[in-house]
């Protein structure tokens, strides 16, 4: 897979001062992938990003991309990026900022023009296509930094904290942008704290903390490596039963309710079949850990560690 | 060609900022004001009277206009570059462009707004001076025609880089400080016009002409004097004009390179005033 994958990053590193933000990182993306770079609050992700977009330059380590040589231009032109922290040209109109856009990454005018009305019109912006940007909510302005990152078709987008700050119906359109881009055949870097969208989306994920890989992998595996179940339950009768059945860890019920893991070493098939016959089981959910599990657990177990 | 983009996306975002389309009109407007009130208190005599005013005080009206209208582009250009900074579209921005072009392309499009800005002013200056006697068009030489648009244009450029350079170091317009000191030291030899005129060939004159900043004051005012003090016996030699044209050339590109590394290197480090030791190690810092 090397050979193909369209970024490469191979053991980078960065300090400031004393502080080491980002340690000896290595991951790789392919085309038509979205790969999740998750982490908690300062764990190195925004540093790793600008490094990527070469804003700052690595004190060790390297950085390729397959569709760019080292020729800075060529690669400005091909990447396409998201940052979190959000700003536009507050007096520009927002049909004019995003033919500049296009145009500084190399699109002729009239296909900047030609993409940017088609982009507003799929953002269900076109009453402000001609409006200042300033007059646009904060979630319109979004959008259209969402659109000033893919309006020329990059070969990689990377995109930080994409749903912050938008409403749910927004948050699936943009959802849905993302997964068209993905089956378009782009690299996505895709950097939130909003798990259930990663999970939605992501197809690998690489977690950081303190600068440090801690998971890295295909997301259905990692999720798989865990082991546990979680289970919820709702039911008629005495549920009390169900804490003392084997496997059963962390329960807790209310009025015909109950959540509870189960242990790695009990299939779900046994514990279904161990379940009490007089209980009336009205609904019956076994999954694995949600990705927000998997994530607030490998940190909290690292903190730990450190302490 | 990206550059080109640039210059003409800040050029148009300075013609229609209302702060510009102010100051364009206002001084002009004073001008105005003080030209009636002048030949109102005059009496109706408004017969242009007197000698012409001589090739120095063009140098010193051209030094004016210049500093005017540098001070205030550079000043433009140093809110465009601080609010660029506080509403963090300079991510995106380097994400397509090189800090160079995105520093060079504000410097020359706002430059360019500056200079309409400066015709403005010249032509209305032009008319106020016929208005109490001829503007003595005929007394310029070949000298000051050739020379006064290039100390004008390199004079801007180095100006409005040093402004520049200030705004890409300090966070907000309130924490200038003694940084923003560097943005008056091109006016400092019009402190010493009275030496000027007295003796426009003075040695340190002649040595200072060529540190970038007091070269465009210094110049003007002496290619302006040295007629008027020895009778038009002598001018300032050709090749101190060349030489001093050239220092300032290169010195006003220094500055331009300079603004952009504290500029890649400053926003990088939101929320922090750079101090004068700091502003030296990022400029000379390579930057990816």
């Amino acid at each position: 897979m090397q050979g193909h994958s369209s970024l490469n990053v191979i053991d980078i590193s960065k300090s400031f001062d004393t502080v080491c933000a980002v340690s000896q990182v290595s991951f790789e993306a392919q085309p038509g992938e979205i790969l999740g770079l998750l982490g908690p609050n300062g764990a190195g992700k925004t540093t790793a990003i600008r490094m990527i977009m070469g804003i700052m330059r690595p004190d060790s380590g390297g950085i390729t991309f397959s569709f760019a040589d080292s020729n800075p231009t060529k690669f400005r032109e091909r990447v396409g990026y998201l940052p979190e922290e959000r700003g536009l040209y507050g007096e520009a109109k927002v049909h004019d900022l995003l033919v500049y856009f296009g145009e500084l990454k190399g699109l002729k005018r009239a296909e900047a023009r030609h993409r940017a009305t088609k982009w507003i019109d799929r953002m269900d912006l076109t009453d402000w296509a001609n409006k200042k940007v300033d007059k646009l909510s904060k979630g319109m302005q979004q959008k259209i930094q969402f659109v000033a990152a893919i309006l020329h078709r990059p070969d990689l987008v990377i995109l930080d904290e994409p749903f912050s700050g938008l409403d749910p119906v927004h948050q699936d359109l943009i959802k849905s942008f993302i997964a068209e881009l993905r089956n378009e055949g782009m690299t996505v870097l895709l950097s939130s704290h909003q798990m259930n969208r990663v999970e939605e989306l992501c197809d690998r994920i690489f977690l950081i903390h303190r600068g440090r890989r801690v998971l890295y992998g295909d997301l259905g595996e990692i999720k798989e490596s865990f082991g546990d179940h979680i289970v919820h339950i709702r039911f008629q009768g005495d549920g009390s039963v169900l804490s003392s059945l084997p496997g059963v860890r962390e329960f807790e019920q209310s009025d015909g309710r109950a959540n509870f893991v189960l242990d790695q070493a009990h299939s779900p098939n046994a514990f279904i079949r161990n379940l009490p016959k007089e209980m009336a089981i009205h609904a019956l959910h076994v999954d694995r850990p949600p990705l927000h599990d998997i994530f607030v657990k490998t940190i909290e177990g690292r903190n730990h560690e450190a302490a | 060609m990206r550059l080109r983009k640039i210059i003409s996306w800040e050029f148009k975002a300075a013609l229609s900022s209302k702060q510009f389309i102010i100051m364009t009109i206002m001084i002009p407007a004073i001008i105005a004001i003080a030209i009636v009130a002048i030949s109102l208190t005059k009496g109706s005599s408004g017969q242009p009277s007197g000698p012409p005013p001589p090739p120095f005080l063009i140098g010193l009206v051209f030094s004016m206009i210049l500093f005017l209208g540098a001070f205030m582009t550079g000043i433009m250009a140093m809110y465009a570059i601080i609010k660029e900074k506080q509403s963090r579209v300079v991510e995106l921005m380097l994400s397509s462009v090189s800090p160079w072009d995105l520093m060079a392309g504000k410097i020359l499009g706002l430059g360019m707004a500056g200079f309409l800005q400066v015709l403005a002013w010249a032509a209305t200056a032009y008319f106020a001076v016929n208005q109490f006697g001829s503007f003595p068009l005929s007394s310029l030489t070949l000298v000051h025609w050739v020379s006064y648009p290039l100390y004008f244009v390199l004079g801007y450029l180095l100006i409005a880089s040093m402004f520049a350079t200030v705004g890409a170091a300090i966070k907000d317009i309130h924490s200038g400080g003694a940084v923003g000191l560097i943005g008056f030291l091109p006016y400092l030899p019009m402190v010493a016009i009275a030496a000027v005129v007295e003796n426009p060939n003075v040695t340190w004159l002649r040595v200072a002409q060529y540190f970038p900043p007091f070269t465009p004051s210094i110049m003007l005012m002496r290619i302006g004097a040295v007629p008027l003090v020895s009778e038009g016996r002598e001018f300032v030699p050709a090749w101190e004009i060349a030489l001093s044209l050239c220092t300032l050339a290169l010195g006003a590109f220094l500055m331009m390179r300079f603004a952009s590394k504290v500029f890649h290197i400053g926003m990088l480090m939101y929320g922090k005033s750079a101090s004068f030791r700091e502003l030296w190690r990022w400029g000379r810092q390579r930057v990816a």
